[in-house]
């Protein structure tokens, strides 16, 4: 396809990296990334893939922007709150760069609905903030095949695994299901460091590029966990589970479903 | 620096700090962690060029306002004398030149320099050059007030910031302390007059002058500042220059072509706005005091002028009694010896201040007229005969002998001048100065001469002849300047006898056209003398004269062809005669294929010799339709006689003269053309193609990089590219980062004005 002057003189600092080049950035434009919940993790994720040319971002997500969103949320500013997070999000990524396409999705990732979003892009970001969704976006994967990240954060601890389906640890192959509904409190009620979310969103961008364009290491079988007041990382290195109810020797789990106990309560807002 | 009464140039730190890194810098080199092109980017912005002879430098020393203090002056003489040839050269600029200096003996030069106060930083590259002032300042009759102070002020707060030595090209700062323009203001990228209003001392200023080639006459940009201003005046120019300043092409750099390209309304708007912005935020880094270096040069003077004769070697100052002394140097060369000796006569007769002047004399000032008798008996023992009565000045760049741009050999023909003017004698009535220039690059200020002459080639018989351009009629003198007119042309050989006769015959300005007629070609025999420069034992030729060096003059040689070709055509499309017909387009296909092989450095005298030699250089690689050697074919079987007519042929002769013009047109600097060639069968399965070209001139850093590796990526692995980047930065970062990622340089080459990097694609 070629670059544009523009295009060579914005992505410059890109094609210098002997691991991108022209080539690798053109493959960065020809790519999609999905990026589930326009919230804490959406938020430096969708900027930075914005910036960097991910040709087509999707984005899922029902809420609209508040006021407590917005001490992490930095996709979203003051004037937005009350406007819909994927249109917030998608006006700031256009301002940012005109060669992304942005697709919003105004719903909430289901078990009807998440399949045929996932199955559009190259690579999806785990940016939700419940465990129900989290599974489903794991599930959903599995069987698009699709690769993505997944990301956890509360307090001041935050995790991620990048999860290559039929190659790597799943999220399942970790935690099997959903914990006990009340047995970990939710951002809203235990708090979250802002900062926090961009530091492991902006993992997660990494995470995609680096997968998009085949280079370095992936944080595959690792769950790279994250302290941020000991400011310690830590990796712990995860084998594949062979009796994963969902990408196991004998999976139980065929199809999609939405798992209870929604952890953050946003749909009761 | 004890012998210093006064720091004339007070070296600011940074340049201090910059001129002892510079061993380093040098080591680095000698021990190859440099390369050869990032060393010379760094070496020429310190004032060491390299000369014609390899390995040999130049440190060209800024002497500031032109004032040198006697102890300067012997240490410069010793060091000519330990490192150098024992030469030294003072130039139009007021520099002194060290010559052939070995590059692991220039960190001493430089330190050693610096203990006296003297940098040779900023002598070369795009740097603020020494900032001069006329040689009188201090003590001459005519001037308004000393400008010395504000000279050497400029120049102390320029030099300090780093930013001065990386300009879009060369900034030359000119101070003349009045109309009369002894510095030469009127032609200088800043130039200031002093003028007294009111009682207030002030400049009056002029910006965008500049010899060189498309030369221009500077224009007033302010009526009068007070003279507490000047740095602020500098430095808006300098930051004007700075952003406007085209740093992509080097020919089109300096300041005039900015005024050139924006106008002059535009020009003066945004000096004052860059003034503005000065005036508001202040002047950035130390400011220096404005010191009248002179004053603690001085001395009384004595009444009377007693019976001093007044020439143009013992010229009356402001004080009475004093006189100033002028040392009449021969091409501004003065040997070590006497240059120390003068400087020792300076401390004993004058001041111990010496200066350098316009002119390439020495001059020293403040002598009383009881001392002239001694000091002009002092100096003839130093070879110097300040009783003789000189003839005119003749000023003459460094020509072909020792520059590699030169096309004739301007030094032997000033020689030669001067022989002639001695034996015819001739006086110098004033400031009356023949300047000669090599070449079209002006070395030797050819366009503000009485009588200027610029070198060139022609050719006479089907053989090249050395040449000059006779120019005259120029003026500097404040608001007045004025470059000095083409009137002709006339053969080397005969411009002693043209010059000789001007000035006997006190020659009217409106007359000299016809007397360059009476020596041009036309007239008398053309002996073959004229066919051999001065001093050269071969015929004239402009072989070897290569791609690299600026084709200036060449470029002269080739338009006299191209000329030809394209009034061959005119003449046979008008021919009546099918005979002359016939003949003319035979002439265009001779002229139009001998007319670009002086780039290949080849002067085939046959015509079979010009057609094979066209051949091989411009159609087999494809810079010229392979049907063109149909046209040659033909144009050879007319001249054998094997066909009767080449009439019809004559669509395919104009395009073939049309194509080489464009070629022409097409030339950059290093004699390259930028026209794109045909495409042309490949050669043998060669492994390296040469059609891989990323032309990035003009495109600064990282851009070039990010260009060129986009274009590595377009080709194959095991295929080479070619990439034209410019001097400095550029050839420094973008082969390194190549190899930094894994591919191969396998060569960088100085092409003149740019650098061609031929990089393997490795993976």
């Amino acid at each position: 396809m070629g670059l544009s002057e523009q295009q060579i003189e914005r992505y410059s600092r890109h094609i210098i990296l002997e691991e991108v080049g022209g080539q690798g950035q053109e493959k960065l434009l020809e790519s999609k990334v999905l990026i589930v919940g326009a919230g804490g993790l959406g938020a430096p994720a969708a900027l930075y893939l914005g910036a960097a040319g991910i040709g087509t971002i999707g984005l899922i997500d029902a809420d609209k922007v508040d006021l407590t969103n917005l001490q992490r949320q930095v996709i979203h500013h003051t004037a937005d709150v009350g406007v819909e997070k994927v249109k917030s999000a998608e006006n700031k990524i256009n301002a940012i760069n005109p060669d992304v396409t942005v697709k919003t999705y105004h719903q909430w990732a289901k078990a009807d609905n998440i399949r045929e979003i996932v199955r559009e892009y190259d690579f999806v970001i785990d940016g939700t903030d419940n465990f129900a969704a989290k599974f489903l976006v794991n599930d959903a994967c599995w069987f698009e095949k699709k690769a993505y990240s997944h990301a956890g954060i509360l307090r001041f601890d935050g995790q991620l695994i990048t999860v290559v389906p039929g190659q790597s640890t799943c999220y399942r192959c970790i935690f099997g299901s959903p914990p006990p509904v009340g047995s970990v409190p939710s951002c809203s009620q235990a708090g979250v460091l802002g900062v926090l979310a961009g530091v492991i969103g902006s993992l997660q961008a990494t995470e995609a590029i680096k997968y998009l364009l085949g280079i370095g290491d992936l944080l595959t079988n690792t769950l790279l966990t994250y302290n941020a007041l000991k400011m310690q990382f830590r990796r712990v290195n995860i084998k594949r589970n062979p009796d994963c109810k969902l990408c196991g020797s004998e999976p139980e789990i065929t199809e999609l479903i939405d798992e209870e106990q929604p952890v953050c309560d946003l749909e009761k807002d | 620096m004890s012998e210093l009464k006064e720091p004339i140039l007070r070296i600011p730190e940074t340049v201090k700090d910059d001129t002892f890194a510079y061993r380093d810098g040098v080591k680095k080199y000698l021990d190859g962690s440099t390369s050869e092109v990032a060393f010379r980017a760094y070496r020429v912005p310190m004032g060491i060029y390299e000369q014609r002879t390899v390995g040999k430098f130049m440190v060209r020393i800024r002497i500031g306002a032109g004032l040198a203090a006697s102890g300067q002056l012997r240490r410069v003489a010793e060091l000519s004398k330990k490192y150098g040839n024992g030469i030294l050269h003072v130039t139009t600029r007021q520099d002194i030149q060290i010559h052939e200096v070995k590059i692991e003996d220039t960190p001493d030069v430089l330190e050693s320099l610096l203990e006296v106060g003297l940098s040779p930083r900023g002598g070369g590259g795009n740097t603020v050059r020494n900032v001069t002032a006329c040689p009188g300042t201090g003590v001459c009759m005519n001037e308004k007030f000393n400008i010395s102070p504000y000279s050497i002020a400029t120049a102390e707060y320029l030099l300090q910031d780093r930013s001065s030595f990386n300009l879009p090209r060369k900034y030359k700062i000119v101070f003349s302390g009045c109309a009369e323009d002894c510095a030469y203001a009127s032609v200088a990228d800043l130039g200031f007059f002093a003028h007294n209003e009111n009682g207030e001392n002030g400049f009056s200023v002029y910006a965008a002058g500049g010899l060189g080639s498309s030369p221009a006459v500077a224009v007033k940009i302010e009526d009068f500042v007070p003279a507490g201003e000047v740095l602020e005046v500098a430095e808006a120019i300098k930051r004007l220059f700075d952003k406007h300043g085209d740093r992509s092409n080097k020919h089109k750099a300096r300041l005039r072509y900015v005024l050139k390209r924006i106008g002059i309304e535009e020009f003066v708007k945004l000096y004052q706005q860059e003034r503005a912005v000065i005036k508001k935020e202040g002047l950035k880094g130390e400011i220096p005091e404005f010191r009248d270096v002179t004053a603690a040069y001085q001395k009384s003077g004595e009444s009377g002028n007693g019976d001093v004769k007044v020439t143009v070697n013992v010229l009356p100052e402001k004080t009475e009694g004093l006189f100033g002394v002028r040392l009449n140097l021969d091409l501004g060369d003065i040997s070590a010896d006497s240059l120390a000796k003068a400087a020792d006569i300076a401390d004993e007769f004058g001041t111990g201040l010496i200066r350098t002047t316009q002119l390439q004399n020495l001059l020293i000032t403040s002598v009383r007229g009881s001392d002239i008798e001694k000091i002009k008996s002092a100096l003839s023992g130093i070879g110097i005969d300040v009783s003789a009565v000189d003839e005119p000045k003749v000023v003459a760049c460094a020509g072909a002998s020792t520059c590699k741009l030169g096309l004739c050999l301007s030094r032997g023909l000033a020689e030669a001048i001067s022989e002639k003017l001695g034996e015819a004698q001739i006086r110098d009535k004033g400031r009356e100065v023949v300047r000669i220039s090599g070449c079209p690059n002006s070395c030797g200020h050819h366009f503000i001469a009485d009588i200027g002459f610029e070198g060139k080639a022609k050719r006479i018989d089907g053989k090249l002849m050395p040449f000059y351009d006779v120019l005259v009629g120029a003026k500097t003198y404040e608001g007045q300047g004025k470059l000095a007119e083409r009137i002709g042309s006339i053969p080397a050989k005969r411009i002693p006898d043209f010059v000789a006769e001007v000035f006997a015959k006190d020659v009217k300005a409106e007359q000299l056209g016809e007397l360059v007629k009476s020596y041009d070609i036309s007239c008398g025999e053309i002996t073959d003398d004229y066919y051999y420069d001065y001093g050269a034992s071969e015929a004239f030729s402009l072989a070897g004269r290569g791609p690299g060096e600026c084709g200036a003059g060449v470029m002269d040689v080739m338009r006299v062809d191209i000329d030809e070709a394209r009034r061959a055509i005119k003449t046979a499309s008008r021919a009546a005669d099918s005979g002359k017909k016939n003949q003319s387009l035979y002439n265009a296909v001779v002229a139009s294929a001998r007319a670009l092989l002086v780039i290949y450095g080849l002067e085939p005298k046959k015509d079979r010799e010009i057609f094979a030699a066209f051949t091989e250089n411009l159609i087999e690689p494809g810079w010229v339709k392979a049907s063109g050697q149909k046209v040659l074919e033909q144009a050879v079987d007319w001249r054998m006689g094997d066909t009767d007519s080449i009439e019809e042929l004559a669509p395919e002769i104009s395009e073939l003269a049309e194509r080489v013009e464009e070629l022409f047109l097409s030339l950059d600097a290093s004699l390259k053309f930028k026209a794109e060639p045909f495409a042309q069968k490949k050669e043998s399965a060669g492994a390296e193609s040469k059609s891989h070209l990323a032309d990035l001139r003009g495109v600064g850093c990282p851009m070039n990089f990010v260009k060129a590796k986009l274009a590595l990526e377009k080709i194959e692995v095991g295929e080479v590219l070619e990439v034209l980047v410019d001097d400095g930065e550029p050839v420094r970062n973008v082969p390194a980062s190549f190899v930094a990622q894994g591919q191969e340089v396998l060569e960088i080459k100085n092409a003149g004005e740019h650098f061609s990097v031929r990089v393997l694609r490795k993976k």
